[in-house]
């Protein structure tokens, strides 16, 4: 019972996603709903094969390019939208390669193995849960992560002191493990 | 305390992760490991401001939209892409590809009322042939010709240059009116003026009585001095006018005329009105003649026609005593006049002097 409610969510999520996508091709403004409910799996994908945030940053931003000028070619052969915006981003990581820039070495290369799109789906709600904090916490993650501030320059940005920044790093980092685990 | 260490253990795993992120992991307590882990994960978390200044592009905005996070750094990368990347269309013509529809709203009333007045224009243009072809536009206008007329009468001689063509007139109010009869001698000066019936038997001075013109003009002689013109010989009279002489007039001489001469006019002489262009009397010259307008009844009724006038053009150069010998009506009549009392000539001349004659002016109304 259960497995035919997922396969009904299932096809009506792709029939959705299948009109934003006649959406977009008619009116390049309606790329933006692909755009925000695919962004933090190309994200993922690419952030697990570069070395800088910068770097994955470019080439999102590239994939997303791409796609928009692509998307009057695009034809919808039942794989949902976003395998064919991972198609994008291997071949833009793969240009990048051959330019000349450093990759990480990932195990896991192949997008059709089950395990990468798990871990890509994970990564994706990691993200996603990081917006769901406390705060305080989220502050603390986003500053230490994305701003690149050590504990100390948070302490004085928020007037607390270093132990309890680290408290607050600690606590949100649990809360990311427990709420992944649900 | 367990936590602040568990803490302390993290923060440093995470700084030297942070710091080198191709290095091994260090080994830590099993506690921490599956967190390191998600540091890691975290390590490229992604930049919100980056994810809505990227979808801003997309909307074709040129600032970033409000994010929950207050992030101050932005890539330097990020930002040379965004210097380094080409121009797109709906940021060369953002009204054409409505990328400004958030900011713009469509106002649906402008939008009727600009393809209103489109299908005006359209229809203007597709009928405009056939309005053109059922309304023939014409431009009413007139022409003018001077036409002299030319006579083959001997020309009063005009001895008083600005009297004109002449004339005279006279009488010592009598009740009746003056005799028909004979005029008196021309001369060229007037001592005695004629008369019919003698007022004065023994006057200090006799002389012949005279009226002035030309001493080369003769009138058939008959036995009494009177008014050719008159209607009965019977009884005596000088006439109705006064100072002198025979006639309604006054002045000396004989007619209707103010003058020692004879008729109508003034100024001594014969005649009884202008001189007529010929003989010696050259054409008036019209040097401002400003054209007639149309009747505003003539142009909707599309009447056309030709008015003839008959003008007195002065020793001045004005017109005057202007009549339409030929009227056509429609208000067009008075137009012409109206155009040529506007009129300015150069005078007609006699022997180098300027001189009133009459002319006839013909005045066409046409419509095309």
């Amino acid at each position: 019972m259960k497995a035919l409610e997922n396969r009904n969510l299932e096809n009506q999520n792709k029939n959705e996603e299948r009109l934003q996508v006649e959406a977009a091709r008619h009116d390049p403004v309606r790329f933006a709903e692909l755009y925000e409910n695919n962004f933090d799996r190309v994200y993922a994908y690419i952030a697990r094969r570069v070395l800088t945030r910068e770097e994955a940053q470019d080439a999102t931003a590239d994939v997303f390019h791409r796609a928009l000028a692509g998307l009057p070619r695009f034809e919808w052969r039942g794989l949902p939208f976003i395998a064919w915006l991972l198609g994008i981003a291997a071949h833009v990581l793969s240009d990048r390669w051959q330019r000349g820039a450093r990759r990480r070495e990932v195990v896991d290369g192949d997008l059709d193995q089950i395990g990468v799109e798990d871990d890509l789906e994970r990564r994706a709600i990691l993200y996603q849960l990081v917006d769901t904090l406390p705060p305080d916490q989220r502050h603390v993650i986003i500053q230490r992560f994305v701003g690149q501030k050590s504990l100390r320059e948070i302490a004085i940005e928020l007037e607390r002191s270093e132990g309890a920044i680290k408290q607050l790093q600690l606590r949100a980092l649990q809360n990311l493990r427990d709420r992944m685990r649900v | 305390m367990a936590n602040i260490s568990l803490a302390d253990q993290l923060e440093d795993a995470i700084e030297r992760m942070i710091a080198e992120p191709d290095s091994v992991p260090p080994a830590v307590d099993f506690k921490i490991s599956e967190l390191l882990g998600i540091a890691a994960e975290l390590r490229l978390l992604p930049d919100r401001n980056f994810q809505a200044s990227l979808k801003a592009e997309f909307l074709g905005r040129n600032h970033a939209m409000p994010v929950a996070v207050d992030i101050e750094t932005r890539s330097q990368s990020s930002q040379q892409r965004q210097a380094r990347r080409e121009p797109r269309l709906d940021e060369i013509l953002p009204t054409l590809f409505r990328a400004g529809d958030g900011t713009y709203p469509v106002r649906r009333e402008n939008l009727a009322i600009s393809a209103a007045i489109h299908a005006a224009l359209l229809v203007l243009v597709a009928t405009a042939g056939f309005w053109m072809a059922s309304q023939p536009r014409f431009a009413p206008h007139a022409t003018t010709v001077l036409l002299t007329e030319i006579s083959a009468d001997p020309l009063p001689l005009s001895i008083n240059e600005t009297g004109g063509g002449g004339g005279g007139g006279g009488g010592d109010r009598d009740k009746l009116s003056e005799s028909k009869g004979r005029l008196p001698r021309f001369a060229r000066e007037q001592i005695t003026p004629p008369v019919i019936v003698v007022r004065d038997e023994q006057p200090k001075l006799p002389a012949e009585p005279t009226i002035v013109g030309s001493p080369e003009l003769t009138m058939p002689p008959t036995s009494q001095i009177g008014n050719p013109l008159a209607a009965i010989p019977l009884p005596p009279s000088n006439g109705t006018g006064f100072d002198s002489g025979i006639g309604s007039g006054r002045g000396g001489g004989i007619g209707v005329g103010n003058g020692p001469g004879f008729g109508a006019g003034s100024g001594g002489g014969m005649g009884g009105g202008v001189y007529r262009v010929g003989g010696g009397v050259s054409a008036p010259r019209p040097i401002y003649d400003p054209d007639p307008d149309y009747s505003e009844e003539a142009r909707n009724a599309k009447f056309q026609g030709t008015v003839l006038l008959w003008v007195v053009v002065g020793s001045d150069g004005r017109p005057r005593d202007i009549r339409a010998l030929r009227s056509v009506g429609m208000g067009l009549d008075q137009k012409a006049v109206e155009a040529v009392q506007k009129w300015m000539f150069e005078p007609a001349m006699l022997e180098g002097h300027p001189v009133a004659v009459q002319i006839n002016i013909e005045v066409t109304f046409h419509l095309y």
